[in-house]
């Protein structure tokens, strides 16, 4: 079965060519708005990783982080960091908040794809 | 290799005398975002630049890029220039965000994409930029309040946030070798730049 990836990004330009390279590599691909929505249908939702910009209304990436690693089902799940914040103190923050890798946009497709195989292939 | 995505803030900082304001000059690859009453000045051939405020609160900012040439399949939204744009308009959406502005109260008003750069007719890259920075603002749902887009002459914008003034100078009479060398660097450092994306680091 097609693992799902949930995607979360504010910008809709974003999510479309984030969507489009995963879908083509064959995942199943859940996109949210912001934290509160990435919230709301990792809830709902089977997840196998999680793929979060950190800059967004509501919600940041970051706190959806700390609140995904407080759910029992989100303990091990993969949460990959997918920001044009590239510094180390928000990086460290990051890292301390249970995430499992910084990608710093833009994004290439390849080298997206290769992690997301990296870590949960 | 992280050259290109360097989207870094314009430092060029001046009073003029003539709008009798702070103000600071954008060159090509820069942006800038404020809450304070300025004026944000730029020089536009080819390039475009996006003014972009959140209308309620006056928070407002600009940037100043152009598509690199990436090659590949240019309607695929994967391709290299596509995604090169995507990042600089939101590097200046975030700033914003970051200052406070609300994404639901932005709108936009866009300028330049002239075609003005000798040897660049052919695949009339300011047709390219002005196109890109439309769809990208449709596809956002952020409104465009006014633009002025392509032509033949170089512009000079003048961007009040605080107000939402713009005012826009057509460059008519002006020899454009310098504007026109400007763009050719810029865009020679984004052609050479490498296109395979920003760090990677995994924690684990």
């Amino acid at each position: 079965m097609a693992k799902t990836i949930l995607a979360v990004d504010d910008s809709a330009s974003i999510r479309q060519m984030v969507a489009f390279t995963l879908k083509g590599a064959g995942y199943e691909v859940i996109q949210a708005v912001d934290g509160e929505d990435a919230l709301e249908k990792a809830n709902k939702h089977t997840v196998n990783l999680v793929l979060t910009d950190i800059n967004m209304p509501r919600m940041d990436g970051l706190k959806l982080l700390e609140l995904l690693r407080k759910l029992s089902n989100y303990k091990t799940v993969p949460i990959l960091m997918l920001t044009t914040e590239s510094g180390d103190d928000i990086k460290a923050k990051g890292r301390a908040a249970g995430a499992t890798g910084w990608l710093v946009k833009p994004f290439d497709p390849k080298r997206l794809l290769e992690v997301i195989a990296k870590v949960i292939g | 290799m992280t050259e290109i995505f360097d989207e870094h803030a314009a430092t060029n900082f001046y009073f003029d005398r003539g709008f009798n304001t702070e103000a600071v000059k954008l060159l090509p690859g820069e942006y800038f975002v404020t809450s304070k009453d300025m004026m944000l000045v730029t020089v536009l051939g080819s390039c475009v630049a996006a003014c972009i405020r959140d209308n309620y609160s006056g928070i407002g900012g600009m940037n100043h890029f152009m598509l690199p040439d990436a090659g590949g399949d240019p309607n695929s939204p994967l391709n290299a220039s596509a995604r090169y744009g995507t990042f600089a308009m939101e590097i200046l959406i975030n700033q914003l965000l970051k200052l406070g502005a609300r994404r639901s109260n932005l709108e936009a008003k866009v300028f330049g994409g002239g075609n003005v750069i000798d040897g660049m007719t052919v695949t009339n890259v300011g047709q390219r930029n002005a196109d890109f920075v439309l769809d990208f603002l449709k596809t956002e749902k952020i409104k465009v309040v006014a633009q002025d887009l392509v032509d033949v002459f170089p512009r000079k914008v003048y961007f009040f946030p605080k107000s939402s003034k713009v005012m826009v100078k057509k460059l008519k009479n002006i020899r454009n070798n310098e504007i026109s060398a400007r763009e050719k660097a810029y865009r020679k450092s984004l052609d050479k730049a490498d296109t395979g994306g920003g760090d990677i680091e995994l924690f684990s």
